[in-house]
């Protein structure tokens, strides 16, 4: 069954869903890679996203404000 | 200010603990699929009964929860008779943004999104999650540029279901 599925997405037939996501720009090998995972590690995985997101912007902001005053102290 | 951890499986512990009688809809709904779509905030459709409105409102007042973008000071009880005057509520709470929606566009009230919903265990608690099939429908209803962006993703998973129910049929046979 999981072959199937792997081959559908990794060589998606013509005129397929499968196919259509692709074409529209969709990875479908990070599809894949949620459906080899159970529903709560694709909720740990979604929440790893958001608070490395939220990391990634505090440290951005923490950034800006150091280097606005360094730059104020010049 | 602390970062935000587990955003999303903080708010569905909660609805687990207080047993609040819902349906996982919108993004999550679709993560749980299989999509590799970001999402921030947890979105379910709720019973509307009395016991659950209650139940609801409790977990709700545990995690000071309020209503999000309101304007500072804004009168707002929270508490069962207040979830029943209104529909759909937008919180933001201490442990994550919770979408309330009483009616989910293109598929209707708790008891429409219900059906056919899939039962997922997460965290140890058991969870309704909206039809792959709805949940293509719902985006489409919603026709916010988002929700569009969703839909050939989304229709290859159900494809992807499709096979892997046939498969087993074979299996069985």
């Amino acid at each position: 069954m999981r072959v199937r599925i792997e081959d559908h997405f990794l060589y998606p037939p013509a005129g397929s869903a499968a196919a259509r996501a692709a074409q529209f720009g969709v990875d479908l090998t990070l599809t894949l890679g949620n459906l080899r995972l159970t529903p709560e590690e694709r909720i740990r995985k979604l929440d790893g996203f958001i608070e490395s997101v939220a990391k990634l912007k505090n440290s951005t902001r923490v950034k800006g404000t150091a280097d606005a005053t360094a730059d104020e102290n010049h | 200010m602390p970062l935000p951890t587990r955003i999303i499986e903080a708010p569905l512990r909660l609805l687990g603990e207080y047993r609040v009688d819902c349906v996982i809809v919108g993004g999550v709904a679709a993560a749980i699929h299989g999509s590799s779509l970001l999402t921030s905030d947890l979105d379910v459709c709720y019973a509307r009964d009395s016991a659950n409105l209650k139940r609801l409102a409790e977990a709700l007042q545990s995690v000071h929860a309020r209503l999000r973008n309101a304007p500072e000071g804004l009168p707002f009880i929270l508490d069962a008779e207040t979830l029943r005057r209104g529909l759909n509520f937008t919180f933001a709470t201490d442990i994550g943004d919770l979408d309330l929606l009483g009616e989910v566009r293109g598929i209707g009230h708790f008891e429409a999104v219900v059906t056919d919903s899939v039962t997922v265990e997460l965290f140890g608690y058991r969870f309704a999650v909206m039809d792959i099939g709805k949940l293509i429908l719902a985006k489409r209803a919603a026709g916010r540029p988002k929700d569009l962006v969703a839909l050939p993703e989304l229709e290859a998973i159900q494809e992807a279901q499709v096979i892997a129910n046939d498969s087993e049929h074979e299996a069985e046979n």
